[in-house]
């Protein structure tokens, strides 16, 4: 098992719980920033009062919903009540629909995750999967297509590669739905699309768009740490020893190369989850990113900053597990 | 890692395998797929025509508009009398029932009303405010004093829907956000934020079942996903076909388009502020003339417009049939910005919305162009109407384009918001952005406050609307858009879509 190095002890307890508490001081700073630069831009995006009064209101009327939001306050007064209440666990009501912001995000999260989670296990496992079989025979044309085929996914954009699918799959084709969720089921506060052939129907084209990217970048990895790998010595030792091929390659290459591309799925779950708001409008998947485009058009400012914070947060903490995995994993990685 | 490949292959297979989509849905169901979310259920908490399609299905006026003229119609009120200057009799109809099973009667028409001026939970106040008291005669009768006198009241009594007094005030006030409870012809059934909306029929329903049992809404913004979803079969009917779409759906044999003169015109508002050119009527004229409105609906309205010389549409009080457009004359314009001293043209910021109007940027643009042609340098300024409407609302513009109708149809509503010179202590003036400012507009517009008799109104507002578009040129019309609607051939649909744009599923039938 030369594969695994020197060993040596497993990071202490303390400095691990030492690591943590930094980085969770880190991420609340980062999060509180990220909170007061969206209060800062909201000066710039227009009077929310004026979207929320309806169009025949008189100048006093509009005067009366602009003190009962507070919003004739100085900026700074409107912040700290803002956080003040948000440590309160109260995250203001959207202007629009007049229902607890964070509700209105908390309930578009299952239609996000289910599909971030499925995208990403299609684009783990074909991107890993086509990332090993190129890099035993690089030279093959099949496998230089592949890799041509991967350099398309990384530049064409996710809209024109949704578009697209929904052009060939469901209007001309006519297999696969172009929009929406379809038929969901309710497990006590989750909605799933799962659990029904119309929910998973409807999920394959999202998701599809959501992983192409992803898929590209995880093959390119995963191949170029194969090839490396491929060349050391106790690859060499292996294949010498007479081992069976499946258990050289899985065994004992791969696990090596799959420690960064576990960290980059790592990374890019997080950010997903906060961001898929392309995929999510062209095929009006109603997720949060859907909802934080909305919410942008209508200016809707206590779900966006909300957002932003909630955002920050689970891209943080998808952070900080992958390192804290990451010391795990490989206990040459130190964090002092 | 090769189970997980092997699982995936056969999960994907499976689904092909099931193949064709499109629910085979009951005889009488419909799914639409109209181009706006819903905001809410609380129908007095958005007073857009949006928001509004949504409420007329789950709950009624004390009137309503039928049909495709709009016409002014009973509803929960079976008759109407203005009593004097101020008060405005109702008398309700007997045995409607809410959804829920409580009665309705004069109590929950006093408690809506009163609901309005709540900001917390309307975008009525306008009109909540304005009313003085609201005496209840008896179960069925009500009597609604206003403030002052409000010729239009009864027109706008369409746009305000009858909640149920006991329902509402026991609820959580956050539940009444996202259920309707109301007398509609249709019962809410359930809403999925961002996927659909369902609702079927109220088989009791007052004014009888209506045709369409079951109706899925499942609101798709993006124009090009709306289109697909109509080709695939998915929805058989949507709203706000894209003008740059229009050929394609039109020559889809599965599809029919069905197109509507809309009420809405679209304008450009100039301000008199003294010191700038526009305070020169000869400039404003010339501003007018150098405009090539026949091109914008050629080439950017695609034809699915209609040439506009005045604000209001046809079946508007207010409305003359004898205003012209001027006639587009280059020559002329040049002739004019030389007499009035700006023969080497001055420069201006156009500003708009990018979102809000059919091809809206598109015609600020070509706006842009055509001033150019005679020397008036056009800064374009378009933005996302969440930012572009507080800006007119708070007067910070001198030229912008902007799309008007009045639910009331009449126009004397309208004209104090957008003709008369700013005035927050009158509350007058909130939308005339550019600060126009005639104190003769004024001085007319006021005299019709308390016009209340139609045919004396209608000659006051004519003469009003006259003043402002030839003698003052106050505006600059362009057009009034033309709705597109799609519907799926097979389904055998009867639809003729509404002059509001709302869609009131009642009026379909197969």
């Amino acid at each position: 098992m030369g594969c695994r190095g020197r060993r040596r002890a497993a990071p202490t307890k303390s400095i691990m719980g030492t690591y943590i508490a930094r980085r969770l001081i880190q991420g609340i700073v980062v999060i509180l920033v990220a909170s007061m630069f969206c209060f800062v831009i909201f000066q710039f995006t227009g009077d929310p009062v004026v979207n929320m009064v309806g169009q025949y209101a008189t100048f006093e009327e509009a005067e009366e919903v602009r003190q009962l939001l507070g919003l004739d306050k100085p900026l700074y007064v409107q912040y700290g009540r803002f956080i003040w209440n948000a440590l309160h666990g109260n995250f203001g009501k959207s202007y629009v629909t007049r229902v607890p912001a964070l509700g209105l995000i908390l309930e578009r999260f299952p239609a996000t995750f289910e599909l971030v989670i499925i995208a990403v296990c299609m684009a783990f496992s074909v991107g890993v999967g086509l990332g090993v079989v190129v890099a035993l025979k690089p030279y093959a044309m099949r496998n230089r297509l592949i890799m041509a085929g991967s350099l398309g996914g990384i530049s064409i954009p996710t809209f024109l590669i949704g578009i697209l699918l929904i052009m060939i799959f469901s209007v001309y084709v006519g297999i696969l739905p172009a929009f929406g969720r379809g038929e969901t089921v309710r497990v006590g506060f989750w909605r799933t699309g799962l659990l029904t052939l119309d929910g998973i129907k409807h999920l394959i084209l999202p998701a599809i768009t959501l992983a192409m990217y992803q898929l590209a970048v995880l093959l390119r990895l995963t191949r170029a740490g194969m090839r490396e790998v491929m060349t050391e010595e106790y690859i060499k030792t292996a294949w010498s020893k007479g081992l069976a091929p499946r258990k050289v390659i899985f065994k004992h290459a791969l696990r090596n190369v799959l420690i960064p591309v576990v960290t980059i799925t790592g990374l890019q779950f997080g950010e997903l989850i906060a961001f898929s708001i392309v995929t999510e409008t062209i095929f009006q998947w109603p997720g949060m990113g859907n909802l934080l485009l909305t919410s942008i058009y209508e200016n809707d400012q206590p779900v966006i900053v909300t957002y932003i914070m909630m955002a920050a947060l689970i891209i943080i903490s998808a952070n900080m597990i992958v390192d804290i995995l990451y010391a795990i994993i490989n206990p040459k990685i130190r964090y002092d | 890692m090769k189970k997980a490949i092997l699982f995936l292959f056969a999960v994907v297979s499976i689904i092909m395998l099931f193949g064709v989509s499109g629910q085979v849905m009951a005889a009488s169901a419909i799914v639409v797929a109209p181009d706006v979310q819903p905001r809410m259920m609380n129908p007095h908490g958005d007073d857009s025509d949006a928001g509004l399609q949504y409420f007329a299905n789950f709950f009624d006026g004390l009137l309503q508009r039928k049909g495709s003229e709009g016409t002014l119609a009973p509803a929960l009120a079976e008759s109407y009398e203005r009593l004097d200057a101020l008060s405005w009799k109702f008398w309700l109809r007997k045995g409607v029932k809410f959804h829920n099973g409580n009665s309705f009667d004069a109590a929950d028409v006093k408690f809506t009303f009163e609901r309005l001026s709540n900001p917390d939970v309307s975008e009525f106040t306008n009109t909540g405010k304005s009313i003085d008291t609201i005496k209840i005669l008896d179960d069925h009768t009500v009597v609604i004093k206003t403030k002052q006198p409000i010729p239009w009241f009864a027109n706008n009594m369409h746009q305000i829907f009858i909640m149920d007094k006991e329902s509402t005030e026991a609820r959580d006030p956050g539940d009444v956000m996202v259920k309707a409870i109301g007398t509609g012809a249709y019962k809410f059934v359930e809403w999925v934020k961002g996927s659909y909306i369902r609702m079927e029929a109220n088989e009791d329903y007052w004014e009888g079942a209506p045709p369409i049992k079951k109706v899925e809404i499942r609101p798709i913004t993006e124009s090009s996903t709306r289109f697909a979803a109509l080709v695939s079969g998915q929805v058989d009917i949507v709203t706000g076909v894209p003008v740059e779409l229009y050929d394609k759906v039109v020559s889809n044999p599965k599809i029919e388009v069905v197109r509507r003169p809309a009420r809405r015109s679209i304008f450009l508002s100039l301000t008199n502020k003294p010191g700038t050119p526009m305070e020169d009527i000869r400039v404003r004229k010339a501003m007018y003339m150098a405009i090539n409105e026949g091109e914008i609906i050629e080439k950017i309205m695609r034809g699915h417009a209609a040439f506009a010389a005045q604000i209001p549409d046809p079946p508007t009080i207010g409305y003359k049939a004898e205003i012209e457009r001027l006639s587009y004359d280059l020559e002329m314009a040049k002739k004019l910005l030389k007499e009035a001293g700006y023969e080497n043209g001055f420069a201006v910021t156009l500003t708009g919305p990018n979102d809000r109007y059919v091809q809206d940027a598109k015609i600020a643009e070509a706006v842009a162009r055509y001033l150019a042609k005679v020397g008036i340098k056009v800064t374009l300024d378009v933005k996302p109407k969440s930012i572009f409407f507080p800006e007119v609302n708070q007067g910070k513009t001198d030229f912008y384009l902007i799309g008007w109708f009045d639910g009331t149809f009449d126009m004397g509503r309208t004209y104090f918001k957008l003709a008369h010179t700013r005035d927050s202590e009158k509350g007058y003036g909130e939308w005339n952005g550019a600060n126009y400012s005639d104190p003769e507009i004024d001085k007319l517009l006021e005299s019709t406050a308390d016009i209340i008799d139609v045919a004396e109104r209608e000659k006051v507002l004519q003469q009003l609307n006259k003043m402002a578009m030839v003698d003052k040129i106050i505006w600059i019309p362009l057009h009034y858009q033309v709705d597109l609607y799609a519907i799926q051939k097979g389904k055998g649909l009867k639809f003729s879509p509404r002059p509001d744009r709302w869609m009131v599923y009642k009026e379909i039938s197969k």
